[in-house]
């Protein structure tokens, strides 16, 4: 049953559209992350489901429940719609304890005093706050404080939790354990989550499915896997993972093959786009898809080493093929020179 | 499953709304209902409230045709300019010497600085008359030193130089918060590319603050307009006038009240202020210009001044001299004297009778308890209402919120005194409203009214600084607005509230020319009956009562400082 349903939502600032037709669900116990570029509405959407946007088009059921209606002129308030925020900042109110903090949900859907100390204890303690309860947020640490924020939105159960770019405001250290914190405890407790954040890793690593915006509208959504290995548009397949680009023309297309040609080189790769030859194309593949191979037989190109850099597990090394730079990884370091570079001609492919 | 919160129906979002409306159509009566009545008795050929009235532009062509408004108009001018051309230049470099170099003692010198803004231009108007008039006690001192004295404050020159100075602060305090946040890093680019630290201030500060200084430029020269208690005492005694004088003497000069000339005069006034006030508000956008260039927070490092230190010293040392020093020091020492001229002795004629001869006249004693309710009592019943107000457009950008900001603007345009003006004839003439018209409620009203701008501007600071997500976050808890106002907002803008009660009850302490005719028993405040005892010419009582005004602005100002508030923003 979908717990969150938005339907060719439209939103504007003024004359500047944010959101153009959106449509979207959400599955009781499912984690979706809503994947895009800065400016591509995926905090807009997110507020607009929180009732802290003003759409002009559309609709929003909460369940059963339209929470927003343009053509019915329904418009809930943020208040009224039972659902669970946790922001970027994760602004909890500096002059209440973290208890207070908590409890305020409860307090505000008169919650006896007893009944609510034991579920806000509970809350806490899920998310490993339990001896925090007397402290005010300026004494927690940020991670502290991002749980607490979390049990903020959690202790009223609401049916859809909303994450702002949640794991943004912590430090790159603190990030990768956060992430796996945060999908675990989403996946015991069984709730339905809608995240937002614009980094790809970050909404792999948690979603079951991601939908990624681009200006507006939704480009693609799939399993993160889906969107890795097949990407349907060339936004998609740069946005995900770390890319080449190699820009050319449509040489010759054969059997769902196309060969894109440039200033000296010419490769093959999967069509994923128009057959028209001539026409101008893109060739994008991952990096951790280029190998530097022993000769040049097959869908191979002898490129001039230009510079390489350590990362600690692998080397990275950019090569230059004209003016078009090529990145290739590999486990030990090479010399000076020129180096045959293989392009799977299935991993490679051409919009 | 948690029930969701309370259930939420069209009626009561409408049960929600209406406070917010009648907070804004109260305000809205209380600050057109006076203007209105201006305006509506500028054009008529008697007092309102005559049975033979006309209606006309007799009242216009009455003073137009009178040469004392012409001359009174130039006048107005000739200071507002002047005290510009004097105030800003001066206000740019203490701001510049303040904010940039490395000079001693900051932390004392900024209050000093301030304390022209806080003391009532009456009492310091008078404190130059007891001081630097032609037997002050500095008079007197300088002319048994060198033989001669060589000034006159009685005069447009004199009343100019003084306006100019004590206005100061008003420059000083919005080019010190430009430079502050400037930046210094686009100052240190310069440096390095090779400009000397001189050049860098010409170069480079003052054109980025230059939004800020033509903002209080505009600002100075319209106070100008407004200044009715240096005129009045200080250009009485050679019958010198400015339009808000030539208002405030139309009644002895015609021996009758004349109503209609005085709202044709307030008319011409708000002709002049108005435009201005908008163009203030054209211009603070403006001065928010460079804001976005804003450097590193980092502490600079500040520029050695060397042997112009001692210049600079020199510099802020006569300033503060001549317009904290002497005015102030003029008061103090006049209330202790109750004979003073050529060739008295300081030490032998100090006595206490004036302070004698005020405690035992209960019209002072209650003036007093007055003041100091109508600061206390009523700073925090205006703070309250300013902060409904606030809230009433709090984070909504709506046709009642922009309705507000420019409602606020019109008492700003409109000086005390003509504001006090009608708000009399309000109180005497609108049945509902006349029983309060003797009890200190009318004051309280005005003093609101004519501080609204000022007012406002403190409580949406401290609402600004209130983050939306804070609130946003009650609002997702479920909680409605009114809630989320109760619970998160206010509690988290306390201090500031505390803050713009001290504030406010500096100013209502200060206040003086908007009680000047709602002057009554019954609503007697220190600033009125300082007027209207100098009219009478009771020099020793105005010395009295002055000090006392001056004690009770430094108790707030001494709080203020005490607990860290702001006192500029």
């Amino acid at each position: 049953m979908a717990e969150l349903t938005v339907e060719n939502l439209h939103l504007r600032y003024g004359d500047n559209p944010i959101l153009k037709g959106v449509s979207m669900q959400l599955e009781r116990g499912e984690v979706v992350s809503l994947l895009g570029p800065s400016g591509s509405g995926k905090t807009t959407l997110l507020r607009a489901v929180a009732g802290l946007e003003q759409p002009h088009a559309g609709r929003i059921l909460i369940g059963e429940r339209v929470v927003f209606d343009g053509a019915g002129a329904i418009e809930l308030p943020a208040e009224a719609r039972n659902l669970g925020l946790v922001f970027q900042s994760y602004a909890l109110w500096p002059h209440k304890t973290v208890l207070d903090n908590v409890a305020y949900g409860l307090k505000l859907r008169d919650v006896g005093r007893a009944e609510s100390a034991e579920r806000v204890a509970k809350v806490l303690e899920q998310l490993g706050l339990g001896k925090l309860g007397q402290r005010f947020p300026h004494q927690l640490s940020g991670g502290q404080q991002q749980r607490v924020a979390i049990a903020r939105a959690l202790v009223y159960n609401p049916p859809v939790i909303l994450l702002d770019e949640p794991l943004s405001n912590l430090d790159a250290k603190l990030r990768e354990e956060a992430r796996a914190f945060l999908r675990e405890l989403i996946v015991r407790l069984g709730l339905s989550a809608l995240v937002v954040t614009h980094d790809q890793s970050e909404a792999m690593a948690m979603s079951d499915r991601i939908l990624l915006l681009n200006n507006g509208v939704i480009e693609q959504q799939g399993t993160p896997q889906q969107m890795y290995a097949s990407p349907a548009t060339l936004f998609t397949a740069e946005f995900m993972g770390s890319n080449n680009r190699l820009k050319g023309k449509l040489a010759e297309v054969r059997d769902g093959r196309a060969r894109i040609a440039g200033d000296g080189w010419a490769l093959w790769g999967a069509l994923r786009g128009e057959a028209t030859p001539g026409r101008e194309a893109v060739g994008v593949i991952r990096l951790e898809q280029v190998r530097v191979a022993e000769n040049g037989e097959g869908n191979r190109l002898r490129l001039p080493l230009s510079t390489s850099m350590f990362l600690g597990d692998k080397w990275e090394h950019l090569f230059r093929a004209g003016d078009m730079p090529l990145r290739a990884h590999s486990a030990g370091e090479l010399g000076p020179g020129e180096y045959w570079l293989d392009f799977p001609a299935d991993r490679l492919w051409v919009f | 499953m948690a029930s969701v919160p309370a259930s939420w129906t069209p009626e009561s979002r409408a049960v929600a709304l209406a406070p917010r409306a009648l907070t804004i159509l109260v305000t809205a009566a209380a600050v057109f209902a006076p203007l209105a009545l201006i305006l509506y008795q500028s054009l008529l050929d008697a007092p309102f409230f005559d049975a033979k009235k006309n209606a006309g532009l007799d009242a216009y062509r009455f003073i137009f045709a009178d040469a004392d408004f012409w001359q009174a108009s130039e006048n107005s001018f000739l200071i507002a300019g002047g005290m510009t051309l004097i105030a800003v230049p001066l206000g740019a470099l203490l701001a510049f010497v303040m904010e940039r170099t490395d000079i001693r003692g900051r932390q004392w010198i900024e209050p000093l600085l301030l304390v022209p803004s806080f003391v009532s231009p009456m009492v310091l108007s008078f404190g130059y008359v007891v001081a630097a008039g032609p037997v002050g006690f500095y008079t007197i001192w300088t002319r048994d030193l060198f033989g001669a004295a060589p000034w006159n404050i009685y005069s447009v020159l004199g009343m100019t130089v003084i306006a100019g100075l004590t206005h100061v602060p008003n420059v000083y305090v919005y080019a010190s918060s430009a430079l502050k946040s400037l930046g210094s890093d686009v100052e240190e680019a310069a440096r390095v590319i090779g400009a000397s630290p001189f050049r860098v201030a010409l170069s480079v500060s003052l054109p980025l603050i230059m939004p800020s200084l033509l903002f209080s430029a505009v600002l100075v020269f319209f106070l100008g307009f407004e200044l009715f208690g240096l005129p009045l005492v200080l250009g009485d005694p050679e019958g010198i006038l400015v339009l808000s004088t030539y208002l405030y003497k139309l009644t002895n000069k015609l021996g009758t009240p004349s109503y209609h000339l005085m709202a044709a005069v307030a008319m011409c006034i708000v002709a002049i202020t108005f435009p201005l006030v908008l163009l203030q508000r054209q211009l603070l956008k403006g001065s928010r210009k460079y804001a976005s260039i804003k450097g590193k927070a980092g502490r600079m490092r500040e520029l050695p001044l060397g042997p112009w230190k001692w210049l600079a010293m020199a510099l802020i040392a006569l300033w503060i001299f001549t317009a904290v020093l002497v005015p102030l020091s003029g008061v103090a020492l006049r209330a202790f004297v109750t004979n003073w001229g050529e060739g008295v002795n300081l030490s032998e004629a100090l006595t206490l009778e004036t302070f004698r001869t005020i405690w035992g006249e209960p019209t002072m004693m209650r003036g007093i308890l007055n003041t100091v309710l109508i600061g206390v009592v009523g700073g925090l019943l205006t703070v309250a209402c300013y902060t409904a107000i606030g809230f009433a457009t709090h984070r909504r950008n709506d046709g009642w919120s922009r309705f507000v900001d420019y409602l606020i603007l019109v008492p700003r345009a409109v000086p005390g005194l003509l504001i006090g003006l009608a708000f009399l004839w309000v109180f005497l003439f609108f049945p509902p409203l006349t029983p309060l018209r003797s009890t200190l409620f009318s004051v309280w009203l005005a003093y609101s009214v004519v501080w609204l701008a000022y007012g406002i501007r403190l409580i949406s600071s401290s609402l600004l600084q209130v983050s939306p997500e804070l609130e946003e976050a009650a609002r997702s808890a479920g909680a409605r607005r009114a809630r989320v106002s109760r619970d998160i907002t206010l509690p988290l803008i306390r201090y500031g509230l505390l803050g713009s009660w001290l504030l406010v009850f500096m100013i209502f302490e200060r206040e003086y020319s908007t009680a000047v005719y709602l002057l009554a028993p019954g609503t007697e405040v220190i600033g009125a009956q300082l007027v209207s005892l100098w009219q009478g010419g009771a020099i020793d009582i105005v010395a009295g009562l002055s000090l006392i005004n001056v004690v009770l602005v430094g108790v707030g100002l001494g709080v203020a400082l005490r607990f860290g508030v702001r006192l500029r923003d």
